[in-house]
Order: C-alpha cells, then structure tokens, then sequence
C-alpha cells in the first residue's frame, strides 16, 4: 500500500512542478489518438448507421425497380410479389423523374407516390413535420438539407407548386445525391434527389414526356441471401433492376472515401509529431531525472521501484491523453459519419478494435519516448546520478572540423545539430511530416472544384467537401503541433547547450550571433524535411485520388517549403534570443560543480 | 582482526577501487581494512581528493570495489545483486549527504517518509515515524515545507531524519557540514552527538576538526590509504559544550 501511495505521490507532485511538459505530452498524444479514433471509427460506420436507419424503417431486403414503365412495369413486378423465398411486399410505388424547383436551384429529383400510412416494409422516418398527405410533399433529408429546403417551404415539382409538409429519411434508396440508384430517367447515374408525394399527386404529374416506372419494396425469409435471390433472376432476362440492401449500404458508405484515409495517415503523422515533441521534452528533463533517480535508488529504491515511477507517469497521461482522444472521436464522429444526413444515428459507439488500436497507440508513443531515457537513467551508477552527470552529447568530429571554417551563427548552428543527430532526424521527419500534410492540402486545392451537377444547378459535393475540411483540420492540428514542437526542440537545444554556448560568448561570439546559430541548428534538419515532405505529399494524395490528377504549380511548392522554412525561422527567433541573452557569468557559476 | 570482525558491524578487507584505466588509472581507495563496532562514531579525514567519499560508497553499496570484500552485519554486500543492494540501503544504511539531496517536490515530512514507504512501511506508520524523527531533529513545525523553503541546516537535519527512518544500522555521513555555516553546523553536530548516545553507529567524513573531534575514533586518509588511526579518549573526545567556543 505504502509505495503505490508513494509512486503517486511522486508522480503526482511530478506533474504538479512540470504542469507545462504535462499538458504538451496529453494535447500532442491526444491530439494522434483523436485523429485515429475518429478514422477507424468511419471502418463500417455507415453500415453501421445504414443497419441502424434500415431497422427503424422497415427497410427491404431487396427493391426491384421496373426497367419499362406504365401497366408493362406492373406486369412484371406482379410474379415477384409472391416468388419463392418472399415473405412480405409493399407496392409497387410509381416512380418520376422530373426537376424540382427550390429557392434558386432547378435540380433533378426522383418523386415517389407513397401511401399516406406507408405499407408494412419501407416505412420512412419523418424527422420533421409529418408525412405525405394530399397536396403536401416530403422531401428526403439529404436532400432537404442540400437545398436549404424547410418545411412550410414551397418547392415546384413538374410545374406544380406543394408546400414542404415534412421531412423524411428511408433505407429503401440510397442516401442523397443518389436517389436514381443507377439511373433510369435519361439513362445515366445522374446526381438527383428523392422527395414523395401521395401516389395520386404523383400520377397527376405523368404524361407521355414523363412516364411512369414502378417500385417493389420486398422481404425476404433470409435477409442475408439476398444475392442469392437476385441471382435467380439473372438468368431470366425480366426488364427488372434489383437493389439488395447490402447494396444500398456499400453506396452510401462511398461519401466517406476521401474523410477516413485523411484521419487515418493524418493520425500516424500527429502520432509522428508528438513522439518528436515528447522525446524531445523528456531529453530535455534527462539530466534532472537522473539525479532523481540517483537520490531514490541512495535512499534504497529497487531498479523495479524506479522504473515504476518513471513509467507510471508517462504511461498515466498516456492513457489519460487515450481517453481524451476516445471520447473527442464519440463526440466528433456523429459529425462525420453520415454527410449527407440521409442515415439516421442513434448511436455511433466505437467498437472495441479501435478502442484496443488507440490505445496501443498511446501506449507505444509513451513507450517510445519515455522508455529509453527511463531505462537509462534507471541504469545509470548511483554516485554518477547522484553527481548529475547527464548522457554526454555524441561529438561528430569530423563535422566539428568542417565547421571551424565557416561563419560563428553556422559554426554554431552546424555544432549544435551535430550534438544531437537523432533529434536531427526526428525534427526534419517532423517537418516533413507537417509539409506532407499541407502540400496534401494545396494539391486539393489544386484540382478542378467539381460539384454535384443535377441538371440546371450544381450543389457541393458532399465527398469532397468533408474530406477537404478534414485534411484542413488535420493540417491545422499538424502545424499546430510542430510549431510547439519547433519551439520545445529551440528551447531545449538551449538548455543543453546553455554552458558551451556561455563559453562561446565568453570568446567573443556576440548574442546575436548566439541566437542565430541557435535557429540555424534548427532550420538545418528543416530543409532536407521540407524538400522530402512535397513529393511525400503529392504521392500520398495521388495513391487516394481517382481518375487523373492536377499537379499544384511549382511556384505554390517552392512557397511551401520557404513558408515552412521561414516560419522555423520565425518560431525559433524568441527562445533563441531569450536563451542567448542570458548573462554568460551566471551560467557558468551556476554550473561550476 | 577476527575477534574485531565479529563484533564490527561493518567490516571492510582489503577493499580497492580504481577509476577509469590506463594512463588516466586512478587508485581512490587502495586495499584498505576497516571494521567498525556497533556504536562507534567513526570520523575519516583527509585531503580532498583522497578517497574518503569513495570509500563510503564502497561501504554503503553505492558502488562496487574492483578488489576486496566489504561485509555488513556478517553479510557480503560487494558481490550483491542491485537489488539486493537497494533493500539493504534501505533498511541497514542511512546516507548523509554534502549537498543533502532531498527530493525537491516533496515536503520535508514527506522526504523522511520516502524510505521507510519504499520498504513497504504502511502510509500511516511511515508518517507517524517522520513526524517522530521531524520533532527529534527539530522541525516537526517546517514539516510541510518544501526543501527550497527551508534553510540549510534545516535541510540536512530533514536529511538526518530521513536517514534514520528505517532505523539503519550505520549512518553514513559524507561531509555533512560542508555546505553549512557554523550556526548550522553546530545543529547537526548536536544531532549527531546525541545519536551516538542513543547508541547509533556513525560513520562521518569530514573536513572539519570539529566534527571530527566529537568522534570516539579519528582515522586519516592520504592516496586512497589510511595513515592514522586514532582511539580518542573520553577526555580528548570533545564533548559539544567545549565546541561552542568555537564559534566566532
Ligand atoms: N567516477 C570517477 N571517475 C574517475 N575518477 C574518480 C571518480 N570518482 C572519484 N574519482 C577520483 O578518485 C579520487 C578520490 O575521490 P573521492 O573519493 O571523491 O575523494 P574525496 O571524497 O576524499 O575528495 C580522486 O582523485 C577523484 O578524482
Ligand atoms: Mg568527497
């Protein structure tokens, strides 16, 4: 009892001294535990949400669409009613295709005649206002909500004028702009809306120029062999289109093609970004470590006791930044799972997959950047601990030779970077991991804006509008992230090297001079990690782009890397000239053993 | 030098130790012998750079002689696993240290705590010996304080108490009042004085005559060997009234 009461109590007052270091390691691993909660839980979710809207529909198992229209149509739908493995049928609903007028929009719109108590299988959910009643029309919600459409609103069908009378969702078509399920009308899968109208209404709209198709909405005794039911028709060459339900929900989960790869790799490069940070905050604190470790193993702590403590405190946030993230994905994920707001969700629980995959993550990160130093310090001799004897900065002597030629800031500059060549290179994967996301993004921006185009109008694309906002927020948090980084990995590289740089001054190297080496030791890994991150990012983007590709501009890349080069610049210039400035005696007597 | 050895707590036989290796080969501590008896207080002179801190890391498991055995309560303590090591500091031996290193986040209760709570005391036991030891050494009204809050000789006297938690066979004090003024100094000195009454074994190095002077057994230190050793009579062992004196 008494040492876990004493690993918290270390651990705790630990934290309580260093509250900053604590709140850069959650925000950074929460930040990649979020990004990847949220893209693993798009895996499956809209037929999640599509099993979800399907039960509380009455969704078919299997819609059969007439291919010829008018008494023909009905004629071939009739057998289907009652074929072997049918267990129960609604309609055949007679099915328009016309424009629809909205606001300022004329866009194509699939009407269905519906009964005004809805048949035993498909029954829409109406969300708001009521449903079809003579007169009033019910607009399907994805639809509803791509053209700003409300109910008491008027739109005109077919020349005809109806008051918005409810809104509605269903799992017997797929989700807006889909509502065509491959077309009929003019031929081709055009982008179009579904609203319904009593089947009176309806059929007062058909005439020779608009003729009338029908649906089937049927059930099936096994849900599950719905394949093997349309495949019974395959060979007869019956003018019928089915659609399985299975189907339906493979269509709608195609909005989320662009959102999940951009929160999944973006997860791994955040994850990247904070390892950066965190190792580097955690050297930072290796020489005070190890004294504290040299203090509890004289008091008589085992090797054990101390690795507990050291990892207990990183592991706790770890899982407390895992949490975070979990919870930040069951908040945020409803916001990204139906874009079209054509699925109804009642729930969107992470499975248990991700929860043990995020996990491990933040595990691994915590691992990754505390185990090292932990298991050195924690081996490390007492009397050396005791001593503050600090692991000794690697010296690249042959770079140390180059280097005494040159000007003092890139002298300095090229010393420092060579003390530490890990962080070197983690700093550059850094960078290169924050300019892949933004030339992700000005690559985005670099393709043809291509709308969905539904006759007359053109309205957003839904796809490419999420997977847009979700890259922009991913690069949001990436250079959020290293720009912390930038400013931790500045200030740390000062501290380490706070006595060498005092005795450089004490030579005659001025502050400036100091400070500007300082941000050349960081602008150096910066450039080879912005040059590698542009043809990272184009290649990233091209492996999830379908159909061709327009390059970005060379000028908009060169303006990326100077951007990122300038802005090192920028984040490095304060903690560079605040540790520069520091008064050379009192460093060095301060550390005068 | 047997009939010694039974009775010491703590025995060192022929024990070395040598830095780093060829040209730059440093012997700190060269083949020495010593026994300590249970009860004595024991204070090591020398110059700095003789070997008397490394000695004391040799006896107290700090660090491993390259020669030589060092035995603690009839127990060989060199060739102990680290673990091992860390449960017999714990328990057998209490370090006091020069620059005090006590643990700057926690109180000075909780520092005396840190010990006895690695043995597995309970939480309550623990805290009701620290705050026993904190009223011993004086500062049961600065328990709470933060070690920078507290003054140097406060901080060591934390230290002592920290030291003598789990009630350790031999303290060993390197240098204690070398970062003290003499007001301080005279503080710890009184602590120590009345811990050998009470029986307490204590092995302290020191710089100063003062502190070696309360001792019942002065040895000097020169190249890592012992060229003294001296048994102070009752009546040459200053006793702490004759040490005020010292003062100005
Ligand atoms: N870790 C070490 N590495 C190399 N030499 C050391 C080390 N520790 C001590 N020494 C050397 O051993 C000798 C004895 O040191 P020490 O025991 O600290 O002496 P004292 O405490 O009497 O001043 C000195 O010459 C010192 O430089
Ligand atoms: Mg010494």
């Amino acid at each position: 009892m008494g040492r876990i009461l004493l690993i918290r109590r270390l651990v705790l007052k630990d934290m309580r001294r260093h509250p900053a270091e604590a709140a850069m390691f959650l925000l950074a691993i929460t930040a990649a535990t979020a990004t990847l909660a949220l893209g693993l839980a798009m895996n499956g979710a809209t037929n999640n949400l599509y099993r979800q809207t399907r039960a509380a529909t009455a969704g078919p198992d299997v819609v059969a669409m007439s291919a010829e229209s008018g008494q023909a149509a009905l004629t071939t739908l009739a057998p289907l009613k009652h074929a072997p493995g049918v267990v129960g049928h609604s309609g055949p609903y007679p099915l328009l295709y016309t424009m629809l007028k909205a606001g300022g929009s004329t866009v194509r719109a699939v009407v269905k005649g519906a009964d005004t108590a809805p048949g035993p299988i498909d029954q829409p959910r109406v969300t708001t206002g009521s449903w079809v009643r003579l007169g009033g029309i019910v607009v399907e919600r994805g639809f509803a909500t791509a053209l700003g459409v409300r109910v008491g609103d008027r739109v005109t069908v077919a020349d005809r004028s109806f008051p918005v009378v409810g809104i509605a969702v269903t799992s017997a078509t797929m989700v807006y702009p889909w509502a065509e399920m491959g077309g009929q009308g003019d031929g081709t899968d055009d982008y179009s809306g579904l609203v319904w109208l009593t089947q009176s209404n309806a059929q007062a709209l058909s005439g020779p120029q608009r003729p009338m198709f029908y649906a089937l909405n049927l059930k099936l005794a096994d849900p599950a062999a719905t394949q093997a039911f349309v495949d019974s028709y395959r060979t007869s060459t019956i003018p019928v289109n089915f659609f399985t339900w299975q189907f339906i929900a493979v269509q709608d989960a195609v909005l989320l093609n662009d959102t999940q790869p951009v929160l999944v790799i973006g997860s791994w490069l955040l994850g990247f970004l904070a390892v950066v940070g965190v190792a580097t905050l955690v050297a930072g604190r290796a020489a005070k470590q190890t004294h504290r470790v040299g203090l509890l193993k004289a008091v008589g702590a085992t090797p054990g006791q101390i690795a507990a403590v050291l990892l207990t405190e990183y592991v706790a946030l770890a899982l407390l930044a895992d949490g975070l993230g979990l919870i930040a994905a069951w908040l945020g994920a409803p916001a990204l799972v139906d874009p079209s707001a054509g699925l109804l969700s009642t729930s969107t629980a992470l499975t248990r997959g991700t929860v043990i995959s995020v996990t491990c993550l933040a595990l691994a990160m915590a691992a990754f950047t505390t185990l090292g130093p932990a298991v050195r310090a924690a081996r490390t001799a007492t009397v050396h601990a005791l001593a503050d004897a600090a692991r000794r900065p690697q010296q690249r002597t042959g770079l140390t030779a180059l280097s005494a030629r040159l000007p003092t800031p890139l002298l300095l500059g090229l010393r420092l970077t060579a003390r530490r060549p890990f962080r070197a290179i983690l700093h550059a994967g850094g960078i290169a991991a924050t300019v892949t996301a933004i030339t992700a993004l000005l690559t985005y921006y670099a393709q043809p804006q291509q709308g969905y185009d539904l006759g007359s109008s053109t309205l957003s694309n839904l796809r490419a509008d999420q997977g847009r906002h979700v890259l922009l927020a991913v690069t949001v948090a990436l250079v959020a992230l290293a720009a912390v980084n930038i400013i931790v990995i500045t200030w740390t590289t000062a501290q380490e090297a706070r006595r060498s740089l005092a005795i450089a001054r004490t030579l005659g190297a001025t502050p400036g001079q100091v400070s500007a080496g300082l941000s050349l030791a960081q602008l150096l890994p910066a450039l080879p990690g912005a040059i590698t991150g542009v043809p990272v990012g184009i290649g990233l983007y091209w492996t999830f782009s379908v159909g061709t590709m327009a390059k970005p501009s060379t000028w908009w890349m060169l303006a990326d890397v100077l951007g990122t080069l300038l802005a090192v610049a920028a984040l490095t210039a304060v903690p560079a000239r605040i540790a520069a400035r520091r008064p050379v005696a009192q460093i060095l007597s301060a550390e005068t053993p | 030098m047997n009939d010694i050895g039974n009775t010491a707590v703590l025995r060192a036989c022929g024990v070395s130790k040598e830095h780093g290796q060829g040209q730059s080969l440093v012997r700190a501590v060269d083949e020495l012998d010593l026994a300590v008896p249970t009860g004595e207080m024991l204070a090591v002179m020398g110059p700095s750079g003789c070997g008397k801190s490394t000695l004391l890391h040799l006896l107290g498991g700090l660090e491993r002689p390259t020669g030589g055995e060092v035995w603690l309560a009839g127990q060989r303590i060199d060739t102990m696993s680290e673990r091992a090591l860390a449960r017999l500091r714990r328990r057998s031996i209490g370090f006091v240290f020069q620059a005090f290193h006590l643990m700057e986040e926690l109180s000075a209760a909780e520092n005396v705590e840190l010990p006895a709570l690695l043995a597995g005391c309970s939480a309550r036991t623990a805290k009701r010996r620290a705050h026993e030891l904190l009223e011993r050494v004086g500062l049961a009204d600065r328990a709470r304080h933060l070690p920078p809050e507290l003054s140097g000789g406060q901080r060591q006297r934390v230290a002592i108490a920290r030291a003598l938690v789990n009630e350790p066979l031999v303290i060993l004090a390197d240098e204690p009042s070398g970062n003290l003024d003499t007001a301080a100094t005279l503080e710890v000195l009184r602590l120590f004085e009345e811990l050998r009454s009470a029986g307490q074994t204590l092995l302290i190095v020191t710089h100063d005559e003062r502190v070696a002077a309360t001792a019942d057994r002065l040895i000097s230190m020169r190249d890592g060997t012992f060229v003294d050793d001296t048994r102070l009579s009752d009546s040459a062992t200053m006793r702490l009234g004759d040490l005020i004196g010292l003062e100005d």
